[in-house]
């Protein structure tokens, strides 16, 4: 496995140092605008009311009046950058193997070594699951650098922090499950990519629209972002192990039938 | 012992067929030539070999080992080189002697770069700038590095130059000298001519003929020329039963001789011949005939 491992490496280092960077400068940013935001945020909210649905809808709960300076700071951890950024690199790793080595042909160097495709398949997971936890080790310092501008009692404590990065590594584990089921099942890199951001895309747009349009309500449950709400973690204190085993749940159940369907399908090159 | 052995072997894609009822059976030491031409069923018998495709009929197995189940533990003794080699861009001899030391749990580093010494193949220099000849020489040096019971090469010499297409049927003898059993697919008759012990000819997908080459040669027909003395006496000689004359061209006969050359120098002898000459077995004749029955058939 050391071999295939060194290969992975290889090709996705740069890339996840470079998207761990990107990540890191994001949240810094985001600390450093986020006090200008609050400021304006209660006379916004004064002047234009539905500003309140759509703080809610991004947040993913009812705020009701109580927008927190410390609520607030659930912000940095669902702004759709940080979101686009988390789901673009994984989207571009899940969908290497087998979707990209096929479609590049060079799946045969692969197949031609003593490993089955389920140990290929582990390989890639390892270093996936590794690289998610340096862009998000990534975040967390780039949280830690931004939020020293916030007055000490506006920041929440670090252990909601960490239960809110578990949240979103949970979210990154069910987002890369379903990008490898995606995978497993394509011979085109380009086609899986498509159809992963299809699916995030139609995920997103239902969390988002059950917060406005009562049709939509019934189908929030199929959304992913539904389980990941960094402000319900920092208004309650409480670690979401419902969600978390939802998100989990849901992307091992894909990992496991794209690794099954990777070992038992027929790759041709041509 | 049958190294390499298929029964029935077949994939289909939906009505179409890939190959059928492919029947094989290869001993150590053999180097075995597999010959059509594009489009004929080679690739996806060797992608069968190699576990890369489900079979829809039959069985494969090597080293007595399932193809499609037991493909990884297959590979360990299996050396590979397909096609059409596309390999990593960024990959260089160097590191990926690395990643294959890796993969096989030992060190073939000293194996693999006497290999791009004898292909004079720089090491160092990654794929994005090497020619499609250089990047067969490093699929192949990925193949031969690990000193493989079986190697299997699809159409190797493609893209290399003549010397190391010399070099490569050296390599590939001395392989199969000390026991290594070769499998070598081609769409061209006179490599596998050079090379093989044994050939089989697959037809849209099917074997049409697996047999050694040394009988292919007795039943391949020569060329044969003949000069007589006269024109008179060309016209006037009965050719013998295995000699079929093509033209008769004033005092030369142009003909092909099916069977031994020595049948027709007893023959010649006693006739007023001022010249002949017989050439080597023609195994292009029989080649073309397959193919010539295909066409017959579709």
């Amino acid at each position: 496995m050391r071999g295939v491992l060194r290969k992975i490496l290889h090709e996705t280092l740069l890339g996840m140092v470079l998207f761990s960077l990107a990540l890191l400068l994001v949240e810094v940013l985001l600390n450093l605008v986020l006090p200008q935001i609050l400021d304006q945020m209660d006379e916004m909210i004064a002047r234009m009311p539905f500003m309140r649905e759509f703080v809610a809808a991004l947040l993913g709960i009812d705020i009701e009046g109580e927008i927190t300076a410390q609520l607030m700071q659930a912000f940095v951890w669902v702004h759709p950058t940080v979101l686009t950024l988390l789901w673009a690199n994984e989207v571009m790793f899940c969908t290497r193997f087998p979707a990209g080595e096929i479609d590049r042909g060079t799946i045969d160097v692969l197949l031609a070594l003593p490993l089955s495709r389920r140990r290929i398949y582990l390989c890639e997971t390892i270093v996936f699951l590794l690289g998610g936890m340096m862009m998000l080790g990534a975040g967390a310092i780039g949280y830690a650098i931004g939020s020293q501008s916030l007055p000490v009692e506006s920041r929440p404590a670090w252990i909601l922090v960490a239960m809110i990065l578990v949240n979103l590594f949970s979210l990154y584990v069910s987002i890369g499950g379903v990008a490898f089921l995606v995978s497993s099942l394509s011979d085109r890199r380009g086609r899986a990519v498509f159809a992963i951001f299809a699916i995030i895309v139609a995920s997103f747009l239902i969390n988002f629209l059950a917060q406005f349009w009562a049709p939509a309500e019934p189908f929030a449950f199929l959304s992913v972002v539904e389980y990941y709400q960094p402000a319900n973690i920092i208004r309650n204190g409480t670690l979401p192990t419902r969600d978390i085993g939802v998100l989990l749940g849901v992307g091992s159940i894909a990992w496991i039938a794209g690794r099954e369907i990777v070992a038992r399908r027929s790759v041709c090159t041509t | 012992m049958a190294i390499l052995e298929t029964r029935k072997l077949g994939k289909r894609y939906g009505a179409k067929v890939g190959v059928e009822d492919v029947d094989l059976e290869i001993d150590a030491g053999t180097i075995f030539g597999f010959l059509g031409p594009n489009g004929a069923g080679k690739t996806t018998a060797i992608r069968l070999l190699l576990g890369f495709l489900r079979p829809t009929a039959g069985d494969a197995r090597i080293l007595g080992m399932d193809c499609w189940r037991q493909s990884h533990r297959i590979k360990r003794d299996v050396g590979y080189l397909a096609g059409d080699v596309r390999l990593y861009p960024w990959l260089t001899v160097n590191n990926a002697l690395s990643i294959f030391s890796g993969a096989h749990g030992r060190d073939l580093r000293a194996a693999g770069l006497s290999l791009a010494e004898r292909f004079a193949l720089d090491p160092e220099k990654p794929v994005r700038k090497m020619s499609r000849g250089m990047r067969q020489k490093l699929g192949l040096i990925l193949a031969l590095a690990h000193d493989s019971k079986l190697i299997v090469l699809d159409e190797p010499t493609s893209g290399l130059d003549p010397l190391m297409q010399l070099s490569l049927a050296d390599l590939l003898r001395e392989r199969a000298a000390a026991g290594s059993t070769v499998f070598f697919s081609s769409h061209t008759l006179s490599e596998v001519e050079q090379l093989c012990d044994r050939v089989a000819i697959v037809r849209a997908g099917r074997i049409v003929t697996n047999e050694p080459l040394d009988d292919m040669r007795r039943r391949a027909r020569r060329r044969v020329e003949i000069r007589f003395s006269s024109e008179a006496a060309a016209a006037a000689a009965v050719p013998p039963d295995r000699l079929e004359i093509i033209e008769r061209e004033g005092d030369r006969w142009h003909a092909e001789l099916s069977g031994e050359a020595g049948d027709l120098t007893s023959w010649l002898a006693g006739r007023p011949v001022r010249d002949f000459t017989i050439g080597p077995p023609d195994l292009e004749t029989i080649f073309h005939a397959f193919y010539r029955r295909r066409r017959h058939t579709a």
